[in-house]
C-alpha cells in the first residue's frame, strides 16, 4: 500500500509528514532508550529481513497481489509500536529514495499507515488479546491481519481527502483486497516470530512463553 | 540459543535468500492499493483479473515526480533479471546497514 507522489497533493503531504515527524521523534527517543550494542544489529537484520519480504509479492487473487510490511511482526517481537515506526521508517526512506517504491512527497503518509497506525494496532490488538486467548502465535496473527487492514482503510480515507479514489468505493476495494492480503500478513508475521523466538527466546519481549 | 553474531548473519542469508526467490517468483499482479486505482478508474472489476496496460496511477493529480537511482527494484530495462538481483540485494544490505546506523548514532551519548 505504498502511495505513489501522485496520489496526494503537495499540501496535504506536508501535513501527514508533519504528524509522521512527531512519531519519528518518538521512536528515535524509544530507539535510544532500549537500543544497545547487543541489540542494534538484531533490529538491523529484522530491517533487511522485512525489506526483503516487502519484495516478496504474493498473489491474493481478484488480480491482485500483496506482501508483508512488518509493523505489527516489528512491534511485537521488540515490544513497542515505536520499534515497527523506528524500522518501517527506516526502510520506506529506502524503497522511496532508492528505488522508487512509494513516493517521496506522501513518504509521511505512508510512515503514519504502515509505521504508525501498523505499529499500534498490531501491537494493542496483538496485547489486548495475548491477555485473553494465551497464545502467542494465534494473539500475533490476528493482530497482524488488523495490522494491514486498518492502515488500508486509512489510506484509503486519505485518497479520498486527497480527492484520488470516490471514499465508498474505495474503502470496499481498499478493505476486500486487504483483508485477503491480511492472510500473508498474519501467517508470516506468526511464523517469524516462531523461527526468530526459537533462535533466540530472550528476544521477545510479550510473549507469555519467553519468560518462562 | 543462537550467538548474536551467527543470528544476524543467519538472519542476513536468509533475507538475501527471500529477495533473491523474489525476483524471479513474486507475482507482478498490482497491490491492493494500485488494484484499487484501477477499480476506481473503471479499468478492472473488483474480483477480475488485472488489466494487461492498466496505468493504476493515472488518476493521481500530484504534480511532484521523483526519478529513483533504481526504479521498481530494477537497474532499468537493460538491467533483466541479473540488474533486478542486484538492486534487490544492495536494497536488503543497505536496510541493515542504514538501521545499524542510525541505532548506532542514536546511542552514540548514552554511555
Amino acid at each position: 500500500m505504498h502511495i505513489p507522489d501522485a496520489f496526494i497533493p503537495i499540501g496535504q503531504s506536508a501535513v501527514y509528514w508533519l504528524i509522521a515527524l512527531v512519531f519519528i521523534a518518538l521512536a528515535l527517543k524509544w530507539a535510544r532508550k532500549e537500543l544497545d550494542e547487543e541489540k542494534i544489529p538484531l533490529v538491523a537484520v529484522l530491517a533487511a529481513g522485512i525489506f526483503a519480504i516487502q519484495a516478496f509479492n504474493l498473489p491474493v487473487g481478484m488480480g491482485t497481489s500483496g506482501h508483508l510490511v512488518g509493523g505489527a511482526l516489528a512491534a511485537i517481537l521488540l515490544g513497542s509500536p515505536y520499534a515497527a515506526v523506528f524500522i518501517l521508517t527506516l526502510v520506506l526512506l529506502i524503497q522511496g529514495v532508492i528505488f522508487g517504491d512509494g513516493g517521496i512527497t506522501t513518504m509521511g503518509a505512508n510512515i503514519i499507515n504502515m509505521g504508525v497506525i501498523g505499529g499500534f494496532v498490531g501491537y494493542y490488538t496483538y496485547t489486548g488479546l495475548l491477555s485473553v486467548v494465551k497464545n502467542t502465535y494465534l494473539s500475533a496473527g490476528v493482530a497482524a491481519w488488523f495490522a494491514c487492514f486498518i492502515p488500508a482503510l486509512a489510506a484509503s480515507v486519505e485518497m479520498w481527502i486527497a480527492g484520488t479514489f470516490p471514499l465508498v468505493p474505495g474503502l470496499i476495494a481498499m478493505g476486500t483486497y486487504h483483508a485477503a492480503i491480511g492472510i500473508i500478513e498474519a501467517v508470516i508475521t506468526a511464523g517469524a516470530i516462531y523461527l526468530v523466538t526459537t533462535a533466540r527466546p530472550d528476544l521477545m519481549k510479550t510473549s507469555t512463553e519467553a519468560a518462562t | 540459543m543462537m550467538e548474536t553474531k551467527k543470528f544476524v548473519a543467519v538472519g542476513l542469508v536468509v533475507a538475501l535468500l527471500i529477495g533473491v526467490v523474489a525476483v524471479f517468483l513474486a507475482s507482478s499482479d498490482p497491490d491492493g492499493l494500485e488494484s484499487t486505482a484501477l477499480v476506481v478508474q473503471d479499468e478492472k472489476t473488483l474480483t477480475g483479473p488485472a488489466p494487461e496496460d492498466g496505468d493504476a496511477e493515472a488518476i493521481g493529480a500530484g504534480t511532484f515526480e521523483y526519478e529513483a537511482p533504481m526504479p521498481d527494484y530494477s537497474l532499468g530495462e537493460s538491467g533483466g533479471t541479473p540488474g533486478a538481483i542486484i538492486a534487490i540485494v544492495i536494497g536488503t544490505i543497505l536496510a541493515l546497514l542504514v538501521v545499524f546506523g542510525v541505532g548506532k548514532v542514536v546511542t552514540i551519548s548514552k554511555h
